[in-house]
């Protein structure tokens, strides 16, 4: 991939794929105008660094603005980066970098609402470790989802998930809240009959299914909101496939389709059909320089004090941080590597990570002279995972 | 389940094995249940406590153990969750066997009945095919009482983003803010009158009840929960059982796990007493050779509720006194007695007009007769509990 150098380009282009590779980067003009005026605006900053904070800041006060768009074309490469390496973990996966990119990339929100600009270390190190971990769960998802049949995979997923593919899928909300019943009834009737055979249920028999639709009818007028019709068992069969399928298009979207130019992307410039659209909310030039010095300052002592808490670990809890924050290895490879329990990993991996974090958050405490709650145990814990992703990225 | 398979998961993950033989053996303790959705929930509520909780002892807190252990196998029939007693806090797990964590679902149980609630509520995901059993995050009380309610299935929602994703934050939150507000105050459930209990029980306890926590408002539903021995008996009916164990047959039977399950336990009876009968036989009209006895406590002074057979087979003396050496019990205290749909009936009540050592009532009755204690000032955590003789 060639990267993008010129502060213009990397808040206004996006990647464009060739099949499964790396294309070319496409402008938006609109994007490409507005960066171009912020930078007059604001003269003496020129990194990506400083201006992904600013745009952060700017999309907080405007979510649906420009920003966004411009931090989506900034975290481009993280994002390809993120899918390449994480794909690499999984031995087989019939995803390629650009279908985990797409599903990734979709799902900036999540980034940028959980990056905490004030203690964070840039968005870059921590938009990476979400990608990742939103790829991860992806691919784990997939491979747990591809093997079980169609009545096991609907017990394999979260209410709100389910309603999320069913309106993802054109649902409307009282029709999705009748096939939630239905199928909330399906799983309290249709369960397995082993202590593991939860992944190849077959399916239910015309007793059960009539058994699931009496179910339905009797609950059906106190859980749900508006009046419903009385529903026979082979309609609520229908339902439920119907389901299944919502499920897995909404889980595993059609790739090539979303991998297809936007309208507008595909000439490579964006036709200038409106004029005046960009932000006018730009932030003065002090406000934003104060905010990025303390920072800077902020940074270097965190940096500092978590390098020599990683240094002060056994060299066996060093190797393992090591090997699974740089290497995006498979859990049985660390183990094979350190010579050790699969499982024990996890542990293992926790119980490093624990100490980490308490010292991090003692640390905080003190420094900050802040009083703890869980939330902002969170906080901090978000903060260690961005710094030890970026630590062993960058060695 | 092989090894090699497994992909990473995600770093702040607590990922534990899941053996074919702890499946072997949680099935094993709830397969009998003839309801298959409780048997099923029982069994995933097994599977996530006998992984997690060795962990947690092992790990974090070597005191840690089931807050309920005795009722537990009932409860989960009832209700989807385990609750966890660690050294100064508790906690709940919710297993779920969804592969994705965009969610947890608590049932408005553990959030609504002051007894069941938690400071903290965990979502467990239990694979038992791949073989493992994963903690994702956590959410306190105050957070899930803040969260989103759903009418329909009553339970407590938070999306992932309003998690706390790391449950390791947990254990540095007990260690460095101990203090911290995890749980909101709630209204207490009103108690049931043991009639509509009795009735509860009756139409709850058919199997054909598919979903019994939903079947009636929450505060019927809750106010049956709430007391021990009402839930106990539900999940009794529900698997079909006789469920009213006579006090008699307790004594006779000796069924300590189940009367210590209720706060009650056996006594020996004074020797002057049971020299004069024979010693406990088969035969259901003997008079027993023990009593039972409850530890009470009436404004912060420990008190000891008696329930003795008397000679006379069908006699039985209810005796309160002080357990303070030296104590009196205060004047204006009463001990009451009153039939199953709590009337009175003729000296039925014991007073004290000054301060005494003890209060005393003794009644006779017919075999499978019921009654209902009460005494003034309330116990803490009274609850109605109906005896049958």
């Amino acid at each position: 991939m060639l990267s993008r150098q010129d502060t213009v380009a990397i808040f206004s282009t996006f990647i464009q794929f060739d099949y499964d590779r790396f294309g070319s980067w496409v402008t938006d003009t609109r994007l490409r105008r507005s960066m171009r005026q912020a930078l007059s605006k604001i003269t003496t900053e020129n990194s990506p660094g400083f201006w992904s904070l600013y745009w952060h800041r700017i999309w907080q006060e405007q979510p649906q603005g420009l920003a966004k768009s411009h931090l989506a074309a900034y975290l481009q490469e993280v994002c390809f980066w993120s899918a390449t390496k994480t794909i690499g973990g999984f031995s087989s996966s019939q995803y390629t970098a650009p279908d985990c990119f797409q599903v990734a990339i979709a799902r900036i929100d999540k980034v940028l609402q959980g990056f905490d600009r004030e203690r964070g270390f840039n968005l870059k190190s921590y938009a990476s470790i979400t990608f990742s971990n939103l790829i991860r769960e992806l691919l784990r998802q997939k491979k747990e989802i591809d093997i079980c049949s169609d009545w096991s995979l609907l017990r394999k997923l979260s209410q709100k998930r389910m309603s999320e593919a069913l309106a993802n899928a054109g649902l409307d909300r009282e029709t999705s809240e009748q096939y939630i019943l239905a199928w909330n009834c399906l799983k309290t009737i249709y369960v397995p009959e082993r202590a593991s055979s939860t992944r190849k249920l077959p399916k239910p028999d015309r007793a059960t299914w009539e058994a699931i639709a009496e179910l339905y009818n009797r609950e059906r007028t106190t859980q749900l909101n508006s009046a419903t019709n009385a529903v026979t068992s082979e309609q609520l069969e229908k339902w439920m496939l119907i389901c299944v399928k919502a499920v897995r298009s909404y889980l595993f979207p059609n790739v090539t389709s979303l991998n297809r130019p936007k309208p507008g992307y595909d000439s490579g410039e964006i036709v200038d059909s409106v004029v005046g659209e960009v932000d006018e909310s730009l932030l003065s030039d002090a406000i934003a320089r104060e905010e990025a010095q303390e920072r800077g300052q902020q940074q270097t002592d965190l940096n500092q004090f978590l390098t020599s808490a990683v240094a002060k670990l056994k060299p066996e809890e060093q190797k393992l941080l090591e090997l699974y924050y740089s290497l995006g290895l498979k859990q049985a490879d660390i183990a094979r590597e350190l010579n050790t329990q699969q499982y024990s990993i996890s542990r293992k991996l926790s119980r490093v990570r624990k100490n980490l974090l308490k010292a991090l958050v003692q640390w905080t405490q003190t420094t900050m002279h802040i009083s703890l709650t869980s939330d902002i145990l969170d906080n901090i814990s978000s903060l260690l995972e961005e710094w030890l992703a970026g630590y062993y990225d960058n060695p | 389940m092989n090894a090699t398979d497994l992909t990473i998961f995600n770093p702040t993950d607590l990922v534990l094995e899941l053996n074919p033989t702890q499946c072997d053996r949680a099935w094993q303790r709830h397969q009998h249940l003839a309801d298959t959705s409780g048997r099923w929930q029982s069994y995933l509520n097994q599977v996530a406590l006998d992984v997690l909780l060795p962990w947690l002892q092992a790990e974090e807190d070597s005191t840690a153990r089931a807050f309920n252990s005795k009722g537990q196998a009932d409860l989960w029939q009832l209700v989807n969750g385990t609750a966890i007693a660690i050294k100064d806090a508790k906690l709940v797990l919710i297993p779920t066997e969804a592969e994705d964590q965009s969610e947890l679902r608590v049932p408005q149980e553990w959030i609504d009945i002051p007894e069941w609630k938690a400071d903290y509520y965990l979502p467990v995901q239990v694979n038992v095919d791949a073989g493992f059993v994963r903690i994702w995050g956590y959410a306190t009380h105050q957070q899930l009482k803040n969260g989103s309610f759903s009418y329909g299935d009553r339970t407590y929602s938070l999306s992932d983003d309003e998690l706390i994703t790391d449950i390791n934050a947990l254990w540095v939150a007990r260690e460095l803010c101990p203090d911290e507000v995890t749980q909101v105050a709630i209204e207490p459930v009103a108690e049931l009158a043991p009639a509509r209990a009795e009735n509860l029980i009756e139409r709850l306890g058919d199997r054909a009840v598919v979903m019994p926590r939903l079947t009636v408002p929450f505060t019927a539903w809750a106010g049956l929960l709430q007391n021990p021995d009402w839930c106990r008996r539900l999940a009794a009916t529900r698997r079909g059982e006789a469920t009213r164990t006579p006090v008699l047959q307790w004594l006779q039977q000796g069924m300590a796990n189940l009367t210590a399950e209720l706060g009650w336990r056996q006594i020996e009876l004074a020797p002057s007493t049971v020299g004069a009968r024979s010693a406990a036989t088969a035969d259901a009209t003997a008079v027993p050779a023990f009593g039972l006895a409850k530890r009470l406590e009436i404004e912060n002074q420990p008190y000891e509720l008696k329930i003795l057979p008397l000679e006379e087979a069908g006699s039985w003396r209810f005796e309160l006194c002080c357990l303070t050496p030296g104590c009196t019990i205060p004047e204006g205290f009463k001990l009451r007695l009153l039939t199953e749909d709590l009337q009175g009936f003729a000296g039925n009540e014991d007073v004290a007009t000054e301060p005494v050592t003890q209060l005393c009532l003794e009644v006779d009755l017919e075999p499978g007769e019921a009654l209902v204690w009460q005494i003034e000032p309330t116990p803490s955590n009274y609850r109605v509990e109906v005896l049958q003789f």
